[in-house]
């Protein structure tokens, strides 16, 4: 017997929720630490659902940045999804605005991740994005249940056990994955020695220069270049 | 302290931006083209903001251990590193970073 599509996207995400769950527990003792309440995480997972952006939009809030560094960081750090857009736009095509938005929202590092290798399992456009939206309801679930869960456990982790260290070691591991060549990896450290020499500028801008600096240098260093 | 009108509004926006983000191409599907170039730079998004804050989180954060200058973090980060790319594995980064970050700070 045929496995339904979307039975097949939510096994396919499970063993990559091994890496998710780590990352909601930090989200969610990251947020119970900054004082706000669960309505407020549940909130912001729904609204936001992407973890990087959601843990930087709460250290700058607690670091009382200006809204706009803080609105500009978050998008800053999505703006990759605008590649998983691009590639998932055909599935756009003929649909209604409801299931264009429902495709839209349901974009994630981890759901393009599953669809685009397993996309290939399934004859028709149908069956392909039923399979991706039962990876998605995975991921959603697990995203919110783990968050929920570091809401709820986080705050009883002593001090001595730095918890917080989790989210910069979160980002690190995710930083892995975007180092597929070697000028990805000089953008890496020359954004990395740029926010050190412009961490003194307001309001957090810091962020923002290296990280444009970064994507420049890459730019120039592939200057020409397509592939 | 985070206030709920700064905490509503930041992530408001943030939400929809992303929202808007995603949608982008799927919304205006035959409209548009992205060409390999425009690709290309894009691809250097997460590459250059991921480490940018993972520097700021950590380097500037004042250690306690004397003899590393109070910067273990900083080294443990770097090994966590190494660590998920050999790993792929989150949770076996985080659980190594954590581990041996109270080793350090414990035993030194």
């Amino acid at each position: 017997m045929t496995p339904s599509p979307f039975l097949a996207g939510i096994r396919s995400m499970l063993p990559i929720l091994t890496g998710v769950v780590p990352f909601g527990l930090v989200m969610g003792s990251v947020t119970a630490s900054a004082g706000l309440q669960l309505h407020h995480s549940f909130f912001m997972n729904f609204l936001i659902f992407a973890g990087a952006s959601q843990l930087a939009t709460v250290d700058l809030l607690v670091k009382q940045s200006s809204l706009v560094v803080t609105v500009l960081t978050g998008w800053i750090i999505n703006a990759r999804m605008l590649l998983y857009s691009a590639a998932m736009s055909s599935f756009g095509k003929g649909k209604s605005l409801p299931m264009k938005a429902l495709i839209s929202y349901c974009i994630t590092d981890q759901s393009y991740a599953v669809l685009m290798a397993n996309k290939d399992r399934f004859e028709s456009e149908q069956d392909q994005l039923k399979f991706y939206f039962g990876a998605a309801l995975a991921m959603i679930s697990g995203w919110q249940c783990s968050v929920a869960m570091g809401f709820a456990f986080g705050n009883v982790a002593p001090e001595s056990w730095s918890l917080d260290f989790a989210v910069p070691l979160s980002f690190a591991a995710l930083t892995i994955p975007a180092l597929k060549s070697r000028p990805h990896i000089v953008v890496a450290t020359l954004s990395s020695l740029a926010m050190i020499l412009f961490s003194g500028l307001p309001y957090n801008l810091g962020l923002i220069v290296a990280s444009l600096t970064g994507i420049l240098a890459g730019a120039f260093l592939t200057k020409g270049q397509t592939e | 302290m985070i206030t709920d009108s700064a905490f509503y509004i930041a992530v408001g926006l943030v939400g929809l931006g992303t929202l808007t983000i995603r949608g982008s191409f799927v919304f205006l599907a035959s409209k548009i083209h992205i060409n390999r170039r425009s690709r290309m730079i894009f691809s250097f998004i997460p590459a250059a903001v991921l480490p940018a804050l993972v520097t700021g989180m950590v380097y500037f954060h004042q250690g306690q251990v004397d003899w590393l200058a109070g910067k273990e973090r900083m080294i443990v980060v770097t090994l966590a590193a190494v660590v998920s790319y050999y790993s792929k594995n989150m949770l076996v980064t985080i659980l190594f970073g954590l581990t041996t970050l109270y080793c350090v700070t414990q035993f030194s």
